[in-house]
C-alpha cells in the first residue's frame, strides 16, 4: 500500500511543498528538525486541517482531491499525539473502547479489545482515570485505543516527545511490538534520531519545508544530514541461539558474539537490528589477534565522506551486502594508506541490538 | 420566612410567577443561541470575530435605559420590527411579554457566552481531535465530549444568565412598562410599591430577592471551584 500525499502549505517566510509517495509497510519514519514541516504534513494526511489544493490518496482510496474533502473521523486512522490525549472524563476502559464502539457493523475486526490489553499490558490499568496514569502509560492507552479503532495506517505524532528517557524506553518495545504483530503501517514523527533507528524500517528525511530523502533506514543513515547527528550504522543479523549468555549471530557468511539481552522475550527471536555507532569502528589491515575486541569483520572500502569534525573521515564500509560506517581521523586513514575497494577488517566496539 | 410570604399579595405572587417564567425562557433561549455562538468565537481568528465579542460584551457597560430605549424605538408600533409585525395582521412587541423576553435576551447575552466561551477554550481543540480520528462526527463529538468536558461552563453559564435576568430592571420599565402579568416583574413591582410607599410589601419582596440571589451566585461559586479542580489537563 502506497500513502500519496501532495500539499503546499506558505505560512509567513515557511513554505511546505510535498509531492511524495510514501510506502506504508512496517514504520516509516518523517525525521527532521523541528518546524520542517512534519506535524503538519501529519495532520494534513489525518485530515486534521484542510489545505486548499491538497490531495492525499492512501492505497486506492482518495482521501483529498479537489473539492472531495473525506472527514476524519471517515478516515480509517489511529492517531497518537504528543501529549497525553486521553479523554480525561472516561475512565482508562472507556477511553480504549472510545472508537471500537464506532465501528461500523460490517467492520472486519482484526483487532479484539482482549489482544489490545493482553499485548499492551493494560489489564490492572482498566479501572483507574486518565489522570492517575503516568506519562507512558497513558501513551501506552492511547496506542491501544487507536488500534481498536481498526486503522489502515497509525499516525504517530512525536509520541515519545513528551515522556522522561525511563517511561520512554517503556513505550519503545510496545511500539516494535504492535509493529510486528498487527502489522498496520505506522507513520512517525520525530526529531529523535535515537527513537528512529530503533523504530524505523523507512526513512523520510525532511528538511525546511521539502523531503529531501527517503529510503530504506539502512541506506538512509548513510545521508551526510544524518551523519552530521551521529554517524551510525544499521546490520540486520540472524540469530543461532545463545551459550553462556553470549548470543551468536551472523551476517551472511560472518559470525558476531555479543553479550544476550537479559530479557526473556528475546529467546525466540530471529532476527536482530545491530545499531553501531561510526565512533565505535576501527579498521585494520590485518586481523588484531592480540586484542581484546573479539568481534573482527571483514569488509571492504566503498567511499569516503567527510565527517563534521575537519579532523576525522568517515569511511564508508561494506559488510556482506550491507553498509556500515567507521569515524577514523585523517591522520589514520593516512598512516593506513587506506583505498577505495580495499579489504581491511573492521574491530565492533560497541553494539546495540534491537 | 413563612409569616414573611403569608403577606404576599395575588399581585406579587403574579409577578414572581412572571419573573421565573421570564428567567427560565430566557435562560433556555440563551442556551441555544449562546452555545453556537461561543462556540463560533472560540474557533474563529476573523476581525468579525472581535465586532461580535465587542457587541456581545455591549449590555455589560452600556446602561439598560439605553438598550431599553433602542428596543422600544425599534420593536414598538413604529419601529422597524414592531411596524412589520403589525402588517401581518399582529402585534407590535412594546409592553409585551414577548418584547422584555427579546430584552432580556439580549440584556443576559454575556452572561451566557463568557462562561461557556472561557470552557471552551480550557477543553482546547484537543479533544475533539482525538474523538474524530477514533470515528466521532460532530454531533457525536458534541455529546461525548464537549457537553461532558465543559459541564461546568454550561451550568455556570445558566445560573448567572438566570440570576441576571431575575435582577433586570432598567430594559423592563422602558420597554415593557408595568402591565401586572404581561410585564410587572419583581423589580418592577418593588419599585412600584415603593413609589406607592408600600414601604413593607417591597421590603418582603427585596429580602426574597435577595437572598435568591445571594444563594443562586453561592451555588455558582460552589459549582465553579468543583469544576474548577476536574477540568483536564
Amino acid at each position: 500500500m502506497m500513502l500519496a500525499v501532495g500539499l503546499t502549505v506558505k505560512r509567513g517566510a515557511f513554505t511546505l511543498e510535498l509531492n511524495n509517495t510514501l510506502p506504508l509497510q512496517g514504520i516509516t519514519a518523517l525525521f527532521g528538525r523541528s518546524g520542517c514541516g512534519k506535524t503538519t504534513m501529519l495532520r494534513a494526511i489525518a485530515g486534521l486541517d484542510r489545505h486548499a489544493g491538497a490531495e492525499v490518496q492512501c492505497g486506492a482510496i482518495v482521501w483529498q482531491q479537489g473539492s472531495l474533502f473525506m472527514p476524519v473521523h471517515q478516515r480509517r486512522i489511529g492517531m497518537a499525539f504528543q501529549e497525553s490525549s486521553l479523554l480525561p472524563h472516561l475512565s482508562v476502559e472507556q477511553n480504549l473502547l472510545y472508537g471500537f464502539k464506532r465501528l461500523a457493523k460490517q467492520t472486519d475486526i482484526q483487532l479484539k479489545p482482549e489482544q489490545i490489553i493482553q499485548l499492551l499490558e493494560l489489564a490492572p490499568l482498566l479501572q483507574q482515570a486518565p489522570e492517575q496514569l503516568s506519562g507512558g502509560q497513558r501513551q501506552r492507552v492511547a496506542l491501544g485505543r487507536a488500534l481498536l479503532s481498526q486503522p489502515q495506517l497509525l499516525l504517530l505524532d512525536e509520541p515519545l516527545a513528551s515522556l522522561d528517557q525511563q517511561s520512554r524506553s517503556e513505550i519503545l518495545p510496545f511500539l516494535q511490538r504492535i509493529a510486528s504483530q498487527t502489522g498496520i503501517p505506522m507513520l512517525l514523527v520525530s526529531h529523535q534520531l535515537d527513537d528512529v533507528v530503533k523504530l524505523a524500517d523507512h526513512l523520510v528525511l525532511m528538511h525546511e519545508g521539502r523531503v529531501v530523502s527517503q529510503g530504506p533506514l539502512q541506506q538512509q543513515l548513510l545521508q551526510p544530514e544524518l551523519a552530521a547527528i551521529g554517524a551510525m550504522s544499521l546490520l540486520h543479523a540472524k540469530s543461532h541461539g545463545s551459550k553462556q549468555h553470549l548470543l551468536k549471530l551472523s551476517i551472511g557468511k560472518q559470525q558476531l558474539q555479543l553479550p544476550a539481552p537479559l530479557h526473556a522475550a528475546s529467546v525466540e527471536q530471529t532476527a536482530y537490528r545491530l545499531r553501531i555507532l561510526a565512533r565505535d569502528v576501527a579498521l585494520s589491515l590485518k586481523p588484531l589477534s592480540e586484542s581484546s575486541v573479539s568481534n573482527q569483520l571483514q569488509v571492504s572500502i566503498s567511499g569516503f565522506n567527510s565527517a563534521p569534525h575537519p579532523a576525522e573521515t568517515l569511511v564508508q564500509l561494506t559488510l556482506e551486502g550491507q553498509p556500515l560506517q567507521a569515524l577514523l581521523t585523517k591522520q589514520s586513514l593516512e598512516r593506513l594508506g587506506l583505498q577505495i575497494g580495499q579489504p581491511v577488517y573492521a574491530q565492533i566496539k560497541a553494539v546495540a541490538l534491537d | 420566612m413563612p409569616e414573611l410570604f403569608a403577606t404576599l399579595s395575588p399581585q406579587d405572587w403574579q409577578a414572581i410567577r412572571l419573573t421565573l417564567k421570564l428567567c427560565l425562557y430566557t435562560t433556555v433561549i440563551l442556551l441555544l443561541l449562546g452555545t453556537p455562538l461561543a462556540w463560533w468565537l472560540s474557533l474563529s481568528h476573523s476581525k468579525l470575530r472581535t465586532a461580535i465579542q465587542a457587541i456581545v460584551a455591549l449590555p455589560l457597560v452600556l446602561p439598560p435605559t439605553v438598550l431599553g430605549f433602542y428596543l422600544l424605538l425599534l420593536l414598538g408600533p413604529h419601529g422597524a420590527v414592531g411596524s412589520s409585525l403589525e402588517q401581518l395582521g399582529l402585534t407590535h412587541l412594546a409592553f409585551s411579554f414577548s418584547g422584555i423576553l427579546i430584552g432580556s435576551v439580549i440584556y443576559s447575552l454575556p452572561f451566557t457566552v463568557q462562561p461557556l466561551l472561557e470552557s471552551f477554550r480550557r477543553m482546547g481543540p484537543r479533544p475533539l481531535e482525538v474523538a474524530a480520528t477514533l470515528g466521532a462526527g460532530k454531533l457525536d463529538q458534541l455529546f461525548s465530549v464537549i457537553l461532558p468536558l465543559c459541564r461546568g461552563g454550561f451550568i455556570v453559564a445558566a445560573t448567572l444568565t438566570f440570576a441576571h435576568t431575575l435582577g433586570e430592571f432598567g430594559v423592563i420599565l422602558m420597554l415593557g412598562g408595568s402591565i401586572p402579568g404581561e410585564t410587572q416583574v419583581l423589580s418592577v413591582l418593588i419599585y412600584d410599591h415603593t413609589e406607592a410607599m408600600n414601604y413593607a410589601q417591597a421590603h418582603q419582596l427585596s429580602l426574597g430577592l435577595l437572598i435568591t440571589a445571594f444563594m443562586v451566585l453561592f451555588i455558582v461559586y460552589g459549582l465553579n471551584r468543583r469544576f474548577e479542580r476536574e477540568v483536564p489537563i
